[in-house]
C-alpha cells in the first residue's frame, strides 16, 4: 500500500524548427490554426505543424474522431493505447499528456506507475495486460502483433468494434509520436 | 455490394464486402473517410512544397517495405509507376541503399528510414541535417506527416488483418 499517489508531471513542448508566426501566416495557415481576431493564442505545436496546413487539418480531424468519437471503446482504454504507443516510441511529451488523461478517466494510477517505473512487461490485471501486449507489439513492429493477442482482447470481453477503436488509437500514436518526438522535445511547464 | 465498395484498407486487410468487420468499419465513417483524406494530403497534396507526388509514392513504398507490408508497398509501387518513375525513384522504393542521389534526396531518405525504424532515437541533430540539406520548414513538416501516415496506415492494416482472423 502506497501512501503517496504516483503522479505524472504536466509537460510543455518545444519545437526544433521555427513555428509559423501568426502575424505573417497565410490565409490557409490561419484557417488551419483556427486563428480569429478573438483567438490569436496558438500553441507552438499547432504553429509548427501549420507549416503544412492541408495535412494538419485532415490529421486533426481524424485524430479527434479516433480519440473522442462517441460509443465503442471506453475512452480511458483509448488513452491506454496512446500511452503504450508513446512508451514504445519514447515520446515523453505524448506519454505525459495521455498518462494523465488515462488516470483522469480511469482513476488507475497504479497502471501508469507500473509503466513509468518498470515498463511495459507488467504484470497488469488481465484485460489491461491484453491491451498493453497488443498495443506494444503493434507499435514496435506491426508484423509481430499476433492473432493470439487479438484473441486475448476478445477473451477479455472486448467486442470487434471496440478492438477496431483500440487498433486506431494505438496506430494514430504511431503517427503522433513520429511528429512530436522527432520535431521537438518536452520541456517543464515552468520554462514556457 | 461490389468490390468497388472496398477501399485500400479493406483490400489489404483481407476484408470482403458483407463481412462482419467490413460492416463494423463502416460504423466509424470518420475513421474510414478520414484515413483516405489524410492519404491524399500526404501522397497527393494540392500544395506539395516541392516534394513531388512520385517521390512521395516512392518513399511510401520504401517505408511500407521496411515495416514488412509488401502488399502495401506494391500499392505505392503502382502509384509511383502511374506518377512516372525513374531509376532513382525505383531504387528508393525498392528499399536499396541510396546510391548517387543528391544531398537533398539523400537526407530525405535517411530521415524516412530512421523515423520509420527507430523513432525513439531521433533527436534535434536529425532535423538539423534536413535543414543543412536544404529542406524548408514546410518541407520538413510535409515529410514528417508522410512518414507518420504510412506508419499509421501499416499498423491499422496489421490490426485489422489479425482481427479478421479471430472469431
Amino acid at each position: 500500500m502506497s501512501t503517496s499517489r504516483f503522479k505524472v508531471k504536466a509537460l510543455s513542448w518545444s519545437p526544433y524548427i521555427e513555428p509559423v508566426d501568426v502575424a505573417t501566416a497565410t490565409e490557409e495557415q490561419l484557417a488551419a490554426m483556427q486563428v480569429t481576431p478573438s483567438n490569436t493564442k496558438v500553441s507552438a505545436y499547432v504553429r509548427t505543424l501549420a507549416h503544412d496546413p492541408e495535412s494538419y487539418v485532415a490529421r486533426t480531424k481524424l485524430f479527434n474522431a479516433i480519440m473522442y468519437a462517441k460509443g465503442g471503446l471506453d475512452r480511458a482504454e483509448r488513452e491506454l493505447g496512446a500511452l503504450v504507443a508513446s512508451a514504445v516510441n519514447r515520446c515523453v511529451y505524448c506519454a505525459s499528456v495521455h498518462a494523465r488523461r488515462y488516470v483522469e478517466l480511469s482513476g488507475r494510477e497504479e497502471v501508469v506507475e507500473e509503466i513509468y517505473v518498470r515498463g511495459l512487461e507488467g504484470p497488469f490485471e488481465a484485460r489491461t495486460q491484453a491491451i498493453v501486449d497488443f498495443c506494444r507489439a503493434l507499435s514496435e513492429t506491426p508484423s509481430r502483433a499476433t492473432r493470439e493477442q487479438v484473441q486475448a482482447l476478445r477473451d477479455h470481453g472486448m467486442s470487434k468494434a471496440e478492438i477496431v477503436d483500440l487498433i486506431h488509437s494505438a496506430a494514430i500514436f504511431g503517427w503522433a509520436n513520429r511528429l512530436m518526438h522527432t520535431l521537438g522535445h518536452s520541456v517543464p511547464v515552468e520554462a514556457k | 455490394m461490389g468490390t468497388s465498395d472496398l477501399d485500400q484498407m479493406d483490400i489489404l486487410s483481407g476484408l470482403k464486402p458483407g463481412s462482419e468487420l467490413y460492416a463494423i468499419r463502416r460504423e466509424r465513417p470518420e475513421f474510414v473517410e478520414g484515413t483516405e483524406l489524410c492519404r491524399e494530403t500526404v501522397l497527393s497534396p494540392h500544395h506539395g512544397f516541392g516534394l513531388g507526388h512520385a517521390l512521395r509514392a516512392a518513399l511510401a513504398s520504401r517505408m511500407a517495405r521496411f515495416i514488412g507490408r509488401e502488399d502495401l508497398a506494391a500499392v505505392y509501387d503502382l502509384m509511383l509507376d502511374e506518377a512516372g518513375s525513374d531509376p532513382d525513384l525505383a531504387a528508393i522504393a525498392s528499399g536499396a541503399e541510396p546510391a548517387a542521389v543528391d544531398a537533398f534526396t539523400g537526407a530525405i531518405i535517411r530521415h524516412a528510414d530512421l523515423v520509420t525504424k527507430t523513432p525513439r532515437d531521433n533527436s534535434r541533430t536529425d532535423i538539423e541535417r534536413l535543414e543543412k540539406a536544404g529542406l524548408t520548414n514546410p518541407q520538413i513538416i510535409a515529410l514528417s506527416e508522410l512518414i507518420a501516415f504510412v506508419n499509421y496506415e501499416a499498423r491499422v492494416l496489421a490490426g485489422l488483418s489479425l482481427l479478421e482472423q479471430v472469431e
